[in-house]
């Protein structure tokens, strides 16, 4: 077994034990549901409103969902999955609520707690069944705001809650804070011969890393450097401001995704950051990217990038050179959901791809209809989840497969753990690659 | 007064009124709801991406043509339906045209508008034994689901008997009916999800908006 294997049996065997560290919530059965309610009604707003007006309940978006696909079970019907949140507006904010309460139900909170795995579990706001909805509801959006509600009830699932509640109390995840983070890329530049420029007081670009590379997937954490390095760049890890994961937005729990946030904008604005890079993490870009400005209600003074961004930005500039691997190599690329559906980097992947000479096989269903990797938002780390991800993953399997590459190229930490968890129960041999590492193993220097 | 009279008269008047009232109130009711401000830096503008929204949505991605090929079929089947025997259909027109003060417009053969009209029929009839029988719209469905497909087809099979003139209930009666049932459709569609005629527009924009300025084309 090499290090990277064992790296990633001892994280899953971590996943396994979170349920022991997240700590209870206390309130009464009548608090938690008026928290449901009441975190609804204040989140429900006219983008919404007219998405849960236009619905004329064809179930059209089942057909999108891995979920649904993979198990056949009506419950999994993506909008099914905001039914609750869709009550509440139809009896206390639509204008017609005074007739629709003759026909619809008040939520109670047994329903609650059926709902938490249709919006935990098996949802990982991937986005596909927004491409499908003839009206184009935006169903993550309102699933996300189910999250938070539920958070808010204390009810988030035991895994993400232990997260949750590590990451809010004390800015550690599995244990690793600061210190430990520092030590560990520390070494990881040792290995590489290279000093890490760490808490620079001024640098033009803010690094970020995550639990999951420093744990895991150490290559990316290399990778990045020496392609921050190769490209002269005046950059920095900044112990202030690290984590790119965000347990808040994961979990539902809107204090943590705003401080978990902060931590990094404050950073970047001290230190002058003109870029803040966001390491390959599926669902720390659009946390960043797009959720923070919202979180602080104020546009930010520095762009927020991937590393795919950034390596195709200059490659076109031609501050970036690689050497080409050749057509010896076939690959095919996943899409990450939150980086591509909901962020638009799809043409970055390919270009870096293609500069590096490989023979690239697009998947049938790529780009904004591509098949989730059935981990996200969390997902992969619910144990509760394990059956649903592995249906979930044979539809994405079949999918690689079908392009005849030898291999897949992503670009998400998360994707990749779930590909790797998918690989080793179906005993499935193809290489699974960062894009990060792949480019920053063949730069020409 | 006749039913004929009554459904002439003070039924299409009130009818019109609450339509037109429910329609205002509907949508002023929803879109008077907070909009929030993206203050995130957009790719760019998101109001390009949000008009090719509501047109691209009138075709599924090719990837999901099969899977939906039902709801293509059957809906496109209803709506066209809909739009020939409504506004196509000769009697129809002058009704229009004299409610709106604007001249005819030409008509289709009533042939044809009885071919529209039994189309249209059969797929709202699908619709429901879809909606009765298919697992996914059978766990999603509510009365509104039903009560909005059965109040959309009643004026179709109402029309079609007047039309035809059934033996089954004298053509005045029949018409009066027809009448009425069209009354009460336009009295529903403010208070249903038959308003999702309105809201499509706005639905399919903010989404193409919203995604369109993250520099994703859905």
């Amino acid at each position: 077994m090499t290090v990277e294997a064992q790296r990633i049996e001892l994280f899953f065997e971590g996943i396994k034990k979170l349920p022991e560290m997240a700590q209870p919530v206390e309130m009464s059965d009548a608090d938690r549901l008026h928290q449901v309610k009441t975190t609804f009604l204040a989140k429900l707003n006219r983008r919404m409103a007219v998405d849960l007006e236009s619905c004329v309940h064809c179930g059209q978006c089942a057909e999108a969902c891995h979920y649904y696909n993979a198990t056949q079970d009506p419950k999994y019907t993506p909008i099914r999955k905001v039914e609750l949140l869709k009550r509440v507006y139809q009896r206390e904010l639509s204008p017609t609520r005074w007739l629709r309460r003759l026909w619809t139900r008040d939520i109670t909170l047994d329903e609650v707690n059926e709902w938490i795995a249709l919006v935990y579990d098996s949802c990982t706001e991937c986005g596909r069944c927004f491409m499908v909805c003839p009206m184009g509801i935006n169903i993550p959006a309102m699933v996300n705001v189910s999250r938070q509600a539920f958070a808010n009830a204390g009810l988030i699932p035991v895994e993400l809650r232990a997260m949750e509640q590590e990451q809010y109390a004390g800015n550690t995840l599995f244990g690793i804070g600061p210190d430990q983070t520092e030590a560990a890329i520390r070494e990881i530049g040792d290995k590489i011969g290279v000093e890490v420029p760490f808490n620079k007081e001024k640098a033009d670009v803010l690094l970020l890393t995550s639990v999951v590379e420093v744990m895991v997937f150490t290559d990316q954490i290399a990778s990045a450097i020496k392609v921050l390095n190769h490209l002269k760049l005046n950059w920095t890890l900044h112990m202030d401001g690290f984590e790119a994961a965000n347990f808040g937005m994961l979990s539902g729990f809107e204090p943590l995704q705003k401080r978990a946030g902060d931590r990094i904008v404050k950073t970047a604005k001290k230190i002058g950051a003109k870029t803040i890079l966001v390491p390959e993490c599926g669902h720390a870009f659009p946390s960043l990217r797009w959720d923070q400005a919202n979180e602080d209600e104020q546009e930010f003074p520095f762009e927020v990038l991937t590393m795919a961004e950034l390596m195709a930005r200059e490659l076109r500039n031609g501050n970036l050179r690689v050497k080409p691997i050749g057509k010896g190599k076939t690959v095919t690329f996943h899409d990450p959901c939150k980086i591509g559906r909901h962020s638009g980097v799809f043409e970055e992947p390919r270009a870096m791809l293609g500069a590096l000479g490989v023979e690239f096989r697009e998947a049938e269903s790529s780009k904004t209809v591509n098949w989730c990797c059935g981990g996200g938002a969390g997902v992969f780390l619910l144990n509760s989840a394990a059956d649903l991800r592995q249906g979930a993953w044979k539809i994405k399997q079949a999918q690689i497969d079908a392009t005849g590459a030898e291999g897949v190229v992503l670009s998400c930490a998360s994707c990749r753990l779930n590909f790797e968890k998918g690989a080793r129960n179906n005993h499935w041999d193809k290489p699974i690659e960062s894009l990060l590492s792949l480019v920053a193993e063949n730069l020409d220097e | 007064m006749s039913l004929l009279d009554f459904a002439r008269g003070p039924g299409m008047h009130w009818a019109l009124i609450i339509l037109l009232v429910g329609i205002v109130w509907r949508v002023l009711g929803t879109l008077f709801l907070a909009a929030e401000k993206d203050y995130s830096a957009a790719r760019q503008s998101g109001v390009w991406p949000g008009i090719r929204a509501i047109l691209r949505r009138f075709w599924p991605h090719s990837e999901f043509v099969k899977p939906t090929l039902f709801h293509l079929v059957a809906g496109y089947t209803l709506h066209i339906g809909l739009f020939v025997v409504i506004f196509l259909f000769a009697p129809h027109i002058l009704w229009f045209a004299d409610l709106l003060g604007l001249p005819a417009w030409a008509n289709l053969p009533n042939n044809l508008i009885m071919l529209a009209g039994a189309l249209t029929a059969a797929s709202l009839v699908a619709f429901v034994l879809r909606r009765m029988t298919h697992p996914v719209m059978r766990r999603i469905s509510g009365f509104d689901d039903y009560a909005s497909n059965i109040v959309t087809l009643l004026p179709v099979v109402t029309g079609l008997l007047a039309f035809a003139h059934t033996p089954i209930a004298p053509y005045q009666t029949l018409l009066g009916l027809h009448l009425l049932s069209v009354e009460l459709l336009f009295v529903w569609i403010p208070l249903s999800k038959l308003a999702h005629a309105l809201f499509f527009i706005p639905s399919r924009f903010q989404l193409g908006a919203a995604l369109g300025r993250r520099g994703v084309k859905v």
